[in-house]
C-alpha cells in the first residue's frame, strides 16, 4: 500500500505541488516570524554584551514603579555617591549614566525619533570614561552647558553634523546646543532606534533630571576581586555613606555586570516579544486558515479518486489501506511543504528586517540565527497540521463502497446533511448564549469563547449555505454575462461543501475586519462624542507621548503669557504607586484648568485639589468602595510616600483614574511632562492669528502638534486607526491566503470537469468564453465568503459594541464603506485567483478530453 | 473528384456536398516511427445524406471524422466545410465553425450537467448569443420527443433520454453538418434503435445531414451509405445497406 500511495503521490505531481503550496504557505509564516524573531533577539544580545563588557558593577536605585504598557520610573540617585565608588578598592572607572527623556529637534525643526508610539528619545551622560557606553566617532566629547553629541543615526535623520546648533527639549524646557560629536552604542548608529541626546554629567543632571541627581553609576574593577565581590564592597560602601546622610531618600542597589547585561537584554527581548506575539499570532492564523486549504485539497482529491479507490477496494484493499495511503501522502506533502516553508521562512525573516530598517529601525549587524526549535517547530506542526486536515477526508476515502468503481460517471456528493444543521445551529446558538451572558454581566473574557462557537457555527453552516447564497449572487453574472454566467453561477453552487470551504478564508478573514471595523467605528463615534463635550478651549498642543516623556511643562506656563490667549492648561502624567501597582496620576492645574478642559466634576471644585488631596474617577471609587474623605497612599518615584486625601469625584475618565495637583511633585526628581496643552484664546482674537501666535511659542519648543478643536478630535479619532492598521495587515494575509485557495480549488475543478470543457469547447465554445466561465466562478465563490464574513462581522462587531457598552461605547455604527470596499476587494480576489486555472480551462485538449472514459 | 458520389435514389447533379476531406494525411511520429493513421483520404459527404463510416479498431474512422469536424489537424491535405479550408483557420474561427455550422452527438457525456434539458439544446445558439429559429427547435423537440422533458436536468434523465437531447443540441442550430460518434454505443439495443430512427428521420422530415462512426453493423444500416476504413484509408463502398451486407463486407476485412 505505501509504494501504492508513492506512486499516486509522484504520478500527480501537479496536485502535490498545489496541496503543498497551501502547507508553504501557512508554515512560511510561522518558520518567519520565529527565525525573525531569533535573529533579533540574538543580535540585541550580542549588542548588549558588547556594550556592557567592561561594567563589572552597576549602581541604581531599588525604588521602582512599574506602570502599564511595560512603563518603569525608578527612584533618582545622588550625585555624590560617584565619588563614593570610585574610593572603593577595586574599583578602576565609572562612569555615570542618566537615561531620562529628551527630545531633538532636527535642523528642519521636526523632531527626531517617533513621537511616543516607536522606540524610545532619551537624553544621557557622555563620559570619556573605561566603561562608557558609548564611543565618539567624530568630533569631541560634550564639554559645558551648551555642548552636546548626538547618536550617529539621529545626527543623520535630523541632517546634523559638528558645529551645528541643535535645539534638544526636556522637561526642563527648550535649549540649543552645538553639536561637538558623533556618537555610536556598540557597533551600530543607536541601539534599536531610539534617540540620544548626550551631555557632560552637570548639564545632563541640571537639564535632564534635577541638578546632582544622576540615573545609575557604570562600573569597572580592576581585576583584582571578583565582579561579585565587587559588587558587594561597592554596595556596602554606598549604603555606609547613605546612613551618614539624614536627608536621604534613596535606596540603592548593586548588580554585576552579567546581571545588568542580562537584564537589558530580557528587557529589550520583551519589548521585542510583543512584536514577536504579534507576528507568532498572525503566523498561527495564516496556519490556521491554511488548514482549510489542505483540507480541501485532500477532500477534492479523495473525491476525485473515488472510483481509483473504490477499484481498489473491490480487488481487495481494505478500508485502513485506503486511508492509510492517503495519510502517507499527507505526511509526504506536510514534510516536503513545511521544508519548503522553512526556507521560504528565512526569505520572509530577511524581508522583514529590510522592512524594519526601511521604516528607519536600526537593526544591530549580525547573522542570521536559525534556532532548532524554529526548524523543528515548523516540520512537525506543519506536519501535523496537515495530517490533521487530511484525517476527516483520508477516513471519508476509506469508506467508499467497492461499488463506486462500476458507475459510469463520478457522481459529486451534493447533498448536504441535516446533521450539519443541527450542529451548526447547535454551536452558533451556544456561541450566542455566552454572548448574551457577557451581556448579562458575565467577565468579557469569555466573550472569545462566544464568538469562537458562532465562527466554528458559520463554518459548519457553510455547505448548507453554499448553494442559495451563491445561486443568488450568480444571478447578475448569469443575467449579464450570458450561458457562460449561466454556467459559472451553476458551477460555484454544483458542490456547495467545495464551494463552503474555499469561501472558508474570505469568510474568516473578512469577519475579522469587519467586525474589528465596525468596533473601530464605534469607538471614534464615542470619542468625537466625548471630546467635543470635555474640550472647553479652542486649540491644543498635542503630542503622542504617553508615560515617558511629552511637553515640557513650561510651554503651557509660556503660552499662557501670550496676549491673545486667554487661559492655558497643561495635561501630564506623574507615575506613582497606589495599593502596590504602578499607575499614571493624572496632573493638572487646578487654577486654570476649567476653562478650558471639563472632568465632570461632582458636587467638588478644581479649588478643592491641592497637594495633599485627589481626586478619584467615579467608576473606579464605585468599584472600589472609596468615598470622600478616605485617604490614599501613593508612591512616587523618588520614594516618597503621600497620603492623599479624596476630596472629589469626577465623571470624565478618558485621561485616567486619579486627577493630582501638579504641586505634589514640585522641588522632588519625579519627572512630569504634559501630554498636552489646553488653550481658549481671548475674546475678539481671531482663528488665524490666534494660530500664528501660538505657532511661534510652539515652534520655540520644536515639539508638539497644534491643533484647533476639530483637528484635534479627528487626531484623537485618528488614533484608532493605528488599531486597523493591525487590521488590515490581517486583510492582507487572508487576501493571499484566500487567492491560493481559489487558485487550487479552481485547479482542481478545471482538471476534474476537463470533459465537460472538452465537450463545451466542441460544441463551440471559445477560450474566451471558458476564461469568463471560469472567472465568474472564482468570483462568485469570493463573493460567498465575503457576503458570510460581512454579515459575520457585523453581527460580531454589535455584540462586541454591546458588551463594552460599560466602557461608554453606546452607539454601533455600521462599517458601510469599508464594507463596499471589501465587496470590491472580493471581486478582485476572484478574478486574479482565475487568471491561471482560467488559462489552464483554455488549454483542455478538446480530443483527450472527450476520450477519457 | 465526386469518386464515390453515385447516384442513391437521385440524380447525381442535385447533389452538394456539405463537407469533405482530400488527399488527406494524419501521421504520428517521424521517419521509420511514423504512424498513418489517415492514408491519403478524399471523401465527400453530401447534403441531406446519411452517411456511415465503418472500420475495425485503429481504422481511422474517428480520426477522419475529428478532422473533418475542425477538432483536429490534418498532417497533410484539407478538410473542407462549406467550402471553407479548416487548415487555414485559428482557433476562434474554428470554435465559430464548429458552433455555428457543425453538430455534433458523442458516445457519452454529451450533456454540460449543470444545465437543463432545454439550456443543453440550446448551448450553441446561447454561446453564439443567438436566439435561433424557434420553430425549428420546436419541432426538433417535438421530433425527438422531449416536450416534458426540457426542464430536467442530466443527472434526472435516462441515457436513452439524454442521447435525444444531445441529438435536439446537434439539430438546433441547423447546422451544415452533424458528426455523430458511436451515438448508440453506451445504450442498449432497443434505446440505440430509438436514437437512429431519431437520426434517421431528421434525415428524411428536416432535411438534415449525418456523418456516423460506428463499428455496429445494424446502426450502420440505418445510413443511406457508409464508407469502409482499413489501415487508414477507404477500401469500399456501399449504398443503401442492410445489417447482412455490412456484415458480409466487414468478415472480409478479417481476411
Amino acid at each position: 500500500m505505501f509504494r501504492i500511495a508513492l506512486k499516486g503521490i509522484l504520478g500527480r505531481k501537479a496536485r502535490l505541488v498545489l496541496t503543498s503550496l497551501a502547507v508553504i504557505i501557512g508554515t512560511a509564516f510561522l518558520a518567519g516570524t520565529s527565525i525573525f524573531s531569533a535573529t533579533l533577539n540574538s543580535t540585541f544580545d550580542n549588542l548588549f554584551t558588547d556594550v556592557f563588557k567592561s561594567v563589572d558593577a552597576y549602581v541604581r536605585s531599588s525604588q521602582v514603579i512599574e506602570a502599564d504598557f511595560g512603563a518603569e520610573e525608578r527612584q533618582r540617585i545622588p550625585v555624590s555617591l560617584v565619588d563614593v565608588v570610585a574610593g572603593v578598592p577595586g574599583v578602576k572607572a565609572t562612569a555615570a549614566d542618566i537615561q531620562a527623556f529628551a527630545r531633538i529637534i532636527g535642523k528642519d525643526g521636526t523632531p527626531v525619533g517617533s513621537d511616543g508610539a516607536g522606540p524610545p528619545t532619551f537624553g544621557g551622560i557622555y563620559e570619556k570614561s573605561f566603561v562608557s557606553l558609548w564611543t565618539i566617532e567624530s568630533g569631541k566629547a560634550p564639554v559645558g552647558p551648551n555642548e552636546v553629541v548626538l547618536d550617529k543615526a539621529s545626527a543623520e535623520t535630523g541632517k546634523l553634523v559638528v558645529g551645528d546648533k541643535v535645539k534638544v527639549v526636556a522637561q526642563a524646557g527648550s535649549r540649543e546646543f552645538t553639536l561637538v560629536g558623533i556618537a555610536s552604542y556598540g557597533d551600530v548608529r543607536s541601539p534599536g532606534g531610539a534617540t540620544f541626546a548626550l551631555f557632560d554629567l552637570p548639564t545632563a543632571s541640571e537639564f535632564l533630571v534635577k541638578p546632582g541627581f544622576i540615573d545609575a553609576i557604570n562600573i569597572a574593577g580592576d581585576g583584582s576581586v571578583s565582579d561579585v565581590a565587587l559588587a558587594q564592597r561597592v554596595n556596602d560602601a554606598v549604603l555606609k555613606s547613605l546612613s551618614e546622610d539624614k536627608n536621604t531618600t534613596a535606596k540603592i542597589e548593586t548588580l554585576t555586570g552579567a546581571q545588568i547585561t542580562k537584564e537589558t537584554q530580557d528587557q529589550i527581548g520583551s519589548a521585542l516579544s510583543f512584536f514577536g506575539i504579534l507576528l507568532q499570532t498572525f503566523s498561527f492564523i495564516a496556519l490556521g486558515v491554511g488548514c482549510f486549504v489542505i483540507y480541501n485539497v485532500f477532500s477534492i482529491s479523495a473525491a476525485q479518486r473515488l472510483r481509483e479507490n473504490a477499484l481498489l477496494r473491490a480487488i481487495g484493499a481494505s478500508k485502513k489501506q485506503i486511508t492509510r495511503a492517503m495519510l502517507i501522502e499527507a505526511i509526504v506533502v506536510g514534510i516536503f511543504g513545511s521544508a519548503v516553508g522553512l526556507v521560504g521562512g528565512i526569505g520572509l525573516s530577511r524581508g522583514l528586517t529590510a522592512l524594519l530598517n526601511a521604516v528607519g529601525i536600526d537593526l544591530p549587524s549580525g547573522g542570521l540565527v536559525i534556532p532548532t526549535n524554529a526548524i523543528v517547530q515548523t516540520l512537525v506542526i506543519g506536519t501535523m497540521v496537515t495530517i490533521a486536515s487530511a484525517w476527516l477526508p483520508a477516513r471519508r476515502a476509506g469508506k467508499v463502497s467497492p461499488l463506486e468503481a462500476m458507475r459510469s460517471t463520478a457522481i459529486e456528493i451534493i447533498e448536504t446533511g441535516r446533521k450539519r444543521i443541527y450542529w451548526g445551529l447547535g454551536f452558533i446558538a451556544a456561541g450566542f448564549a455566552v454572548v448574551s451572558a457577557v451581556i448579562a454581566g458575565a467577565s468579557n473574557s469569555y466573550l472569545g469563547i462566544g464568538i469562537l462557537g458562532v465562527f466554528i457555527g458559520t463554518i459548519v453552516l457553510g455547505p448548507v449555505m453554499a448553494r442559495p447564497v451563491a445561486l443568488f449572487l450568480g444571478r447578475p453574472a448569469a443575467r449579464f454575462r450570458g450561458v457562460t454566467g449561466t454556467m459559472a453561477r451553476q458551477n460555484s453552487a454544483r458542490n456547495p461543501k467545495r464551494t463552503a470551504r474555499t469561501a472558508s478564508p474570505v469568510l474568516i478573514g473578512v469577519a475579522l475586519v469587519v467586525a474589528v471595523t465596525a468596533l473601530a467605528a464605534s469607538i471614534k463615534g464615542q470619542i468625537n462624542e466625548v471630546f467635543t463635550q470635555q474640550l472647553k478651549g479652542n486649540f491644543v498642543v498635542n503630542t503622542n507621548n504617553r508615560g515617558f516623556g511629552g511637553l515640557s511643562p513650561s510651554l503651557a506656563l509660556d503660552i499662557a503669557q501670550l496676549p491673545e490667549v486667554q487661559q492655558a492648561s497643561g495635561i501630564g502624567t506623574i507615575t506613582g504607586k497606589i495599593d502596590g501597582k504602578g499607575q499614571f496620576l493624572t496632573s493638572i492645574s487646578p487654577d486654570t484648568v476649567a476653562a478650558v478642559w471639563d472632568f465632570g466634576l461632582i458636587n467638588s471644585q478644581y479649588s478643592a485639589l491641592t497637594k495633599d488631596t485627589i481626586f478619584v474617577a467615579e467608576k473606579k471609587a464605585l468599584n472600589k468602595n472609596i468615598v470622600l474623605g478616605d485617604k490614599i497612599s501613593v508612591v512616587l518615584s523618588d520614594a516618597s510616600v503621600r497620603e492623599l486625601t479624596v476630596a472629589g469625584l469626577y465623571k470624565q475618565d478618558q485621561f485616567g483614574n486619579y486627577l493630582v495637583s501638579k504641586e505634589i511633585i514640585q522641588g522632588t526628581t519625579v519627572p512630569s511632562f504634559d501630554i498636552g496643552v489646553y488653550i481658549r484664546t481671548a475674546p475678539g482674537v481671531n482663528e488665524s492669528t490666534a494660530r500664528a501666535a501660538l505657532q511661534v511659542a510652539v515652534d520655540k519648543y520644536g515639539q508638539g502638534d497644534l491643533l484647533n478643536k476639530q483637528e484635534y478630535i479627528d487626531k484623537n479619532s485618528g488614533n484608532v486607526n493605528q488599531l486597523l492598521g493591525l487590521i488590515y495587515g490581517l486583510l492582507f494575509l487572508s487576501i493571499i491566503i484566500s487567492i491560493i485557495g481559489i487558485i487550487i480549488t479552481l485547479l482542481l475543478s478545471v482538471f476534474e470537469r476537463q470533459r465537460e470543457l472538452g465537450l463545451l469547447r466542441a460544441v463551440g465554445m471559445t477560450q474566451s468564453q471558458v476564461r469568463t466561465t471560469v472567472r465568474w466562478e472564482s468570483i462568485i465563490t469570493s463573493l460567498f465568503g465575503a457576503v458570510m464574513g460581512i454579515l459575520l462581522g457585523i453581527g460580531l462587531g454589535w455584540v462586541i459594541v454591546f458588551a463594552l457598552k460599560d466602557q461608554g461605547l453606546t452607539t454601533f455604527s455600521l462599517p458601510i464603506g469599508s464594507t463596499i470596499v471589501i465587496m470590491l476587494l472580493s471581486f478582485v480576489v476572484g478574478v486574479l485567483a482565475a487568471v491561471y486555472p482560467a488559462w489552464r480551462a483554455t488549454k483542455v485538449d478538446i480530443l483527450s478530453a472527450l476520450n477519457t472514459n | 473528384m465526386r469518386k464515390f458520389g453515385l447516384t442513391v435514389g437521385m440524380s447525381s447533379n442535385t447533389l452538394t456536398v456539405a463537407a469533405s476531406a482530400k488527399n488527406a494525411y494524419k501521421i504520428y511520429g517521424e521517419g521509420d516511427e511514423a504512424v498513418y493513421a489517415l492514408r491519403d483520404v478524399s471523401v465527400d459527404f453530401y447534403t441531406g445524406q446519411f452517411t456511415a463510416i465503418m472500420g475495425p479498431s485503429g481504422s481511422g474512422k474517428s480520426t477522419l471524422m475529428h478532422c473533418i469536424a475542425g477538432l483536429d489537424e490534418l498532417s497533410k491535405g484539407s478538410a473542407i466545410i462549406d467550402d471553407v479550408d479548416l487548415s487555414t483557420m485559428k482557433d476562434k474561427a474554428l470554435t465559430e465553425l464548429r458552433r455555428e455550422k457543425i453538430g455534433f452527438i458523442f458516445q457519452s457525456f454529451n450533456l454540460v450537467p449543470t444545465l437543463t434539458a432545454d439550456e443543453n439544446i440550446r448551448l450553441p445558439l446561447m454561446l453564439g448569443n443567438s436566439k435561433g429559429n424557434e420553430e425549428w427547435i420546436q419541432t426538433v423537440i417535438n421530433t425527438v420527443h422531449l416536450q416534458d422533458r426540457l426542464t430536467h436536468r442530466p443527472s434526472e434523465l435516462s441515457g436513452g433520454q439524454q442521447q435525444r437531447v444531445a441529438v435536439a443540441r446537434a439539430l438546433a442550430s441547423e447546422p451544415r453538418i452533424i458528426f455523430a460518434d458511436e451515438p448508440t454505443g453506451n445504450l442498449d439495443s432497443t434505446t440505440g434503435a430509438e436514437i437512429l430512427s431519431f437520426m434517421r428521420k431528421a434525415v428524411d422530415d428536416l432535411g438534415q445531414t449525418i456523418v456516423m462512426v460506428t463499428h455496429d453493423p445494424v446502426a450502420a444500416a440505418y445510413a443511406d451509405r457508409i464508407i469502409f476504413l482499413a489501415d487508414g484509408a477507404i477500401v469500399h463502398e456501399m449504398l443503401e445497406p442492410t445489417a447482412e451486407r455490412v456484415l458480409d463486407q466487414m468478415k472480409t476485412f478479417g481476411k
